[in-house]
């Protein structure tokens, strides 16, 4: 570059003199700027650090550690590896579509990636991905590293391998966030194919479904403390990561990834221990369910997967456990709906008489009852004082205020539509008892 | 004569009587000439037309037979020939002939084919992709749905994005979309990426300054990506008539692009018409308001059943005009509304309903924004007003062409406002009708704008060891960029560092980042404040300083408070009736000229380098309409250092000796020519005022210039203090860091601007000097128009003297 292009970029730093830029991390290691070895000098240095060691194939090379944890100590709840293959209908809970040997738990890889950023996009690098499976009564953990960039190749051609050994990928929210990040790193390649998992089992969905109502988040250390008892202790914080990483690349001391690799382990063993977890719930809610909540959780996951019969049954334990009132509600509506396509129309009936109310499954209730027996009773006139009665409790919501003012009108609409059909039903089918409308004599 | 020709040929007859008796009520009372300009007639134009080529599908030549078109228009047919031989081509034509078919078929003949082909299309606007979307989707329901066509932009749900990804043969989207949405993610489109034959650029000559210089950046990246998955895409691109569409094309795309300029569509008669609001005070150079002159002719031609359209350059103007016409034009007893508004942020229903009521005739005047410019059917009307000039001849006809798009008599009327450039446009009627003279301009190579794009890039793809990105040396840049953080080096490429996404930060709509956010507090109200925009720093100082008005969609906000360390500008609405002009002490200095060459005068022009200081250090307070000065204020704020490129004219000794005006002329005689140039140079550049800054300075204006810049500020207080240039430099500088690409084409078109500054200011009625052409009066002395004209007639003088004088220096 000429010395004139050099003077004009020079110029043009200077220009905005307020607004800091990213304040350059390698400046605060101490390390001089633009200090850029091909290789960290850390590497090896880190490599024995953490006892790992470079392994080499025909793309190159990259760092691969590995470390055995038994099974008991993995948290403080008496979690083990699951035994034999996982009951079919338990498999279809998790994934509906999943083929036989996802039931196997020896073919199944956990997952989890520590990366560069978490935009996505074809600029974000999987540094740090860690793998497990089951052996020996405990769990083995693969971390594979990049050391630079250029060692990508071979850690894809690795991680290729491991999945040709156990097919069926186990993550927690890596549909949407590690293996989408990983084909690009595969595609971005454009030699080495992409590998196809035989199935992926995504344990953030059940997470969701049941933990959710009690923690608000379902971020995996919350889920470690409270669901499986199980603290961490010290941690790196996740937004930290990157940097940490981009300073050891510029040359910075390799000691500060040694959290990252440990943080990525407790991850994999967080994810290994929640599973086995989930599947003990699945398999046994009424045993292995530590309250209501977890029940209703399973019944979700159950009726969200068409399993109507034990979706029943978990409600109905469910609800005669001690739910939270909104709960509740959520789950009694879920079960009469269940029991009417189940054709168990009292049981329905007793739900949503009980349900009735000014709240939003309360008027659905109502609703229900009046398609209840007007079309299924055929009994107009109930149906009509069904309306009635929720109509009533409507002005009663408009009055307290309990209900906002447009959804009060877009019922009470509904409410006034139906009821006038039902009126001039009620007319036609007893002309007598016309309610005094100027019906003629 | 049968009768039902008879009839028609009455009908056609009455139509051009009735615009005429319009007119004759309309100037009637002013020297007709004074007031209608010119009254141009464009006859009728047939269609040449040639067969469709030999090379076209069957089924898609069938296709388009069943859509009632069996042969091409001459430079459909030739820019869809040089296409099919894989040649990169800009078709430039008028509005309304048919230039979708010219890349459409191509496109579609090439997916026919080969089912495996796709093509992106880049639209300036998401309004224009949506129109497209329509005639594609017609096109693909009569091939039996062969190949899948989508928009892709922001509105596009994310649940649709993985099918259109896989699915779209036909992907329209818009440069941002394309910068921030699919470039970073190309590993999601490899189908498109690996196959992608063809780019189309519609409205290619929206692509300039900023826009375009952002936008080959953009190209770069998309061909580095092409390059990475194997594909080498071919550019299809259209533009209306400028004056370097080819140049543009090539420097947008890096290609050699072929032209096709010669129309083969056919155009119904038209009358074009220019009005210039009679003069109310001579001596000031006041004309009657724009704004009630647009309202009467539209008053005049609705009430002759002209079914009309009125396009005002703001929101603003438009609720005005809209307010009065829907007084004089009520509806009738129990109908519908006649007079209609459109601009942005009517909702897409309400659109929608005017649209059709245009097209079905009950709707019989609508008052719009350039919100309708572009694309949007609205059938065809018998008149279009324009309440001032449109700022480029290009949407001046784009906006005219809504009037007649397809047959009969149709008017256009031009009513002037009273900027210089309106004024240049109606008194010069043959700049307008004659070849363009309008050149878009970029400048790819921008430093910040490129080092921007090529953060982005490397986020896209590690940045090879032999990789070409512009003129830049870019492994220097990119060992900058590693020192910066951003970069880091593994093996022989430089790869992204940064957890943060860089096109994120990158808005194609300005040069940095950096950017001032206004704050709008409602008075008082901080629990609810609202971000109204944002202006870049370069012209926040002079546009958000405290105490500014500052105008944002039509409405007036005060600037209470500017917070430089924050980048915020936290601003009231009012109701004044001033706006504010900063002023700004500008010292600019020559860095490195590139070329420097003496022409008439004596004088030299030149362009290069330059650093440019300024200070804003008060404002003043002007009157809305009359323009008075009401007021001023001192302000204190940090100064700023600006390197970009500047186009100079430096008048020699000489030529000042031989003027007869005593000093203090001479200098108002020098800003007042400043202040024409830079009025005449926007309109040659199709840009805005804002984009171009102007100044004068001392040759050489070197050394001494640090203690100059302590004495300026009070200098500009008194301008009787001034002191004597003794060989001043006019520059017209680029007002973005960098330079946008306007100084090196000013330098080749000085003979062209100086004859044009010299018609506006001969031009104009005034006696003494008035906005429209050099500037207010007032300040300045009395005889400064003729002082400036006598500058210029001095500059003009013959060319051969000029041409015996060499080219002093010359470097690559």
């Amino acid at each position: 570059m000429s010395a004139s292009t050099h003077d004009r970029y020079a110029r043009l730093t200077a220009l905005r003199p307020a607004r800091r830029l990213d304040t350059p991390p390698c400046e605060e290691a101490g390390i001089p700027a633009g200090f850029m070895p091909d290789v960290p000098e850390g590497a090896e240095h880190l490599a024995r650090l953490l006892g790992a060691e470079p392994r080499r194939n025909r793309f190159g090379e990259h760092l691969a550690l590995r470390r055995w944890f038994p099974g008991p100590a993995v948290t403080s709840s008496e979690i083990t590896p699951p035994e034999g293959t996982i009951d079919d209908s338990l498999l279809r809970l998790l994934a509906p579509s999943a083929p036989k040997e996802a039931a196997d738990p020896r073919q199944w890889l956990f997952l989890d990636t520590e990366t560069t950023g978490l935009a996505g996009g074809s600029g974000t690098y999987a540094f740090l991905v860690g793998l497990a499976w089951w052996d020996a009564g405990g769990l083995e953990v693969e971390q594979l590293f990049l050391r630079e960039h250029s060692e990508e190749h071979s850690l894809l051609v690795a991680l290729s391998e491991r999945l040709a050994e156990r097919p069926v990928l186990v993550t927690f929210n890596g549909k949407t966030f590690d293996w989408p990040l990983l084909e690009t790193r595969y595609r971005m390649t454009r030699s080495i194919p992409l590998p196809a998992p035989r199935a992926h089992l995504d344990f953030l969905h059940p997470a969701r479904n049941l933990w959710r109502a009690q923690l608000g988040s379902v971020r995996l250390a919350e889920l470690e403390r409270h669901v499986l008892s199980w603290n961490r202790g010290t941690d790196v914080m996740s937004e930290l990561i990157p940097s940490i990483y981009f300073d050891f690349l510029r040359g910075g001391p390799p000691a500060p990834l040694i959290p990252i690799f440990r943080h990525n382990q407790m991850d994999l063993q967080g994810l290994a221990a929640l599973a086995c977890r989930v599947l003990s719930l699945l398999a046994d809610p009424v045993q292995q369910g530590r309250d209501a909540l977890e029940v209703w959780g399973v019944s979700r996951i159950c009726e969200r997967r068409g399993d109507a019969a034990r979706a029943r049954t978990f409600y109905e334990r469910s609800v005669a456990l001690d739910l939270p009132p909104e709960a509740d509600r959520a789950a009694r509506r879920s079960l009469a709906l269940l029991a009417k396509r189940g054709g168990d129309f009292s049981r329905a009936v007793e739900l949503w008489n009980g349900l009735a109310g000014s709240s939003r499954a309360g008027l659905e209730a109502y609703e229900q009852l009046a398609v209840h027996y007007e079309h299924h009773e055929r009994q107009p006139q109930r149906a009509a004082a069904v309306v009635r009665q929720a109509l009533a409790e409507l002005r009663k919501a408009a009055r307290l205020g309990t209900l906002a003012p447009s959804a009060c009108e877009r019922h009470k609409a509904q409410f006034e539509r139906r009821l006038a059909r039902l009126d001039r039903k009620v007319g036609r089918m007893f002309p007598e008892e016309g309610s005094g409308r100027g019906v003629s004599p | 004569m049968a009768p039902s020709a008879q009839g028609l040929a009455v009908k056609e007859k009455s139509t051009l009587d009735t615009v005429q008796d319009a007119l004759t009520a309309l100037a009637g009372r002013y020297r007709t000439d004074e007031v209608l300009t010119s009254v141009k007639h464009i006859p009728a134009l047939e269609a040449q037309y040639r067969p469709m080529p030999s090379w076209v599908h069957p089924d898609l030549a069938e296709a388009y037979r069943a859509r009632g078109i069996e042969k091409l228009y001459s430079h459909q047919a030739a820019a869809a020939d040089m296409a099919h031989e894989g040649k990169n081509v800009v078709v430039v034509t008028p509005t309304a002939s048919g230039k979708t078919l010219c890349y459409n078929l191509p496109v579609l003949n090439a997916v026919l084919e080969d089912p495996d082909t796709r093509a992106l299309y880049l639209f300036p606007t998401k309004a224009l992709a949506q129109d497209q979307l329509a005639e594609l989707h017609e096109m693909a329901q009569r091939l039996g749905d062969c190949f899948g066509t989508f928009t892709y932009d922001g509105d596009t749900p994310a649940d649709a994005r993985e099918a259109i990804r896989e699915r779209g043969h036909v992907i329209l989207t818009n440069p941002d979309m394309l910068h921030t949405g699919i470039l970073p993610h190309h590993t999601k489109w490899m189908r498109l990426f690996e196959n992608l034959r063809y780019i189309v650029m519609d409205e290619l000559h929206t692509y300039r300054g900023v826009f375009g210089s952002h936008l080959a950046n953009v190209l770069r990246r998309l061909a580095r990506i092409a390059d990475f998955y194997g594909s080498k895409p071919q550019f299809i691109c259209s533009s209306a008539t400028i004056a370097n569409p080819a140049e543009l094309a090539r420097r947008l795309t890096e290609r050699e692009v072929a032209t096709v300029e010669e129309s083969g569509a056919p155009a119904a008669e038209k009358v074009f018409v220019f009005y210039n609001p009679p003069v109310v005070n001579r001596n000031l150079g006041i004309r009657r308001s724009c704004l009630n002159e647009s309202a009467r002719v539209a008053k005049e031609l609705l009430s002759r059943k002209l079914q009309t359209i009125v396009f005002a350059n703001s929101r603003l103007h438009t609720e005005v005009l809209l307010t009065y016409l829907q007084q004089t034009n009520p509806p009738a007893a129990g109908g519908p509304q006649p007079i209609r508004g459109y601009r942005g942020g009517y909702l897409p229903g309400e659109r929608r309903e005017i649209e059709r009521g245009l097209r079905e005739g009950r709707v019989r005047g609508v008052v719009a924004t350039n919100a309708l410019e572009l694309g949007i059917d609205i059938g065809s009307l018998d008149a279009c007003v324009m309440a001032g000039y449109a700022g480029s001849i290009a949407s001046t006809w784009q906006r005219a062409g809504r009037a007649g798009r397809r047959s009969g008599t149709s008017c256009a009327i031009l009513v002037a406002s009273s900027s210089p450039l309106d004024q240049y446009i109606v008194q010069h009627p043959d700049y307008f009708f004659g070849r363009s003279a309008e050149q878009a301009c970029i400048q790819p190579d921008n430093l910040e704008i490129l080092v921007n794009h090529l953060k982005c890039a490397a986020f896209e793809l590690p940045i090879g060891p032999r990789e070409q990105f512009g003129s830049a040396d870019i492994q220097e840049l990119c060992a900058r960029l590693a020192e910066a953080g951003y970069l880091h080096r593994s093996g022989e490429s430089w790869h992204w560092v940064q957890d943060a996404y860089p096109a994120d930060t990158v808005s194609l709509r300005s040069v940095s980042s950096d950017n001032f956010v206004i704050v709008n507090t409602r008075g008082g109200d901080v629990s609810n404040p609202e971000v109204i925009g944002e202006v870049d720093f370069s012209s926040a100082l002079t546009t958000v300083h405290p105490k500014a008005i500052y105008l944002h969609q039509g409405q007036q906000y005060h600037v209470d408070r500017l917070d430089f360390d924050q980048r915020k500008a936290y601003v009231r609405p009012v109701d004044t009736d001033y706006y504010t002009d900063a002023v700004r002490y500008t010292q600019v200095r020559v860095l490195d000229p590139a070329e420097e060459e003496r022409i008439a005068g004596p004088a030299v022009r030149a362009h290069g380098d330059v650093l440019v200081r300024s200070q804003v250090i008060g404002f003043k307070k002007i009157k809305f309409f009359t323009n008075e000065n009401v007021g001023d204020g001192k302000l204190e704020l940090p100064e700023n250092e600006m390197h970009t490129t500047a186009f100079w004219i430096t008048l020699e000794r000489g030529l000042l000796d031989s003027l007869p005006f005593p000093l203090s002329d001479r200098q108002s005689g020098i800003f007042g020519l400043l202040h024409a140039l830079e009025s005449m140079a926007a309109l040659l550049l199709m840009c805005d005022r804002r984009d171009i800054g102007t100044a004068v300075g001392e040759r050489p204006g070197g050394a001494s210039s640090e203690a100059a810049w302590q004495d300026a500020p009070a200098a500009i207080r008194n301008p009787s203090e001034m002191q004597e240039f003794f060989e001043p430099n006019l520059y017209l500088y680029d007002a973005y860091p960098g330079g946008i690409g306007f100084s090196e084409p000013l330098f080749r078109a000085c003979e062209l601007l100086l004859r044009k500054t010299r018609e506006l200011i001969e031009g104009c009625p005034c006696e003494s000097g008035c906005p429209s052409c050099v500037g207010p009066a007032g300040e300045k002395s009395e005889r400064v128009k003729e002082a400036a004209l006598a500058i210029l007639a001095c500059l003009c003088a013959q060319r051969d003297e000029a041409q015996e004088t060499s080219r002093l220096r010359r470097r690559g």
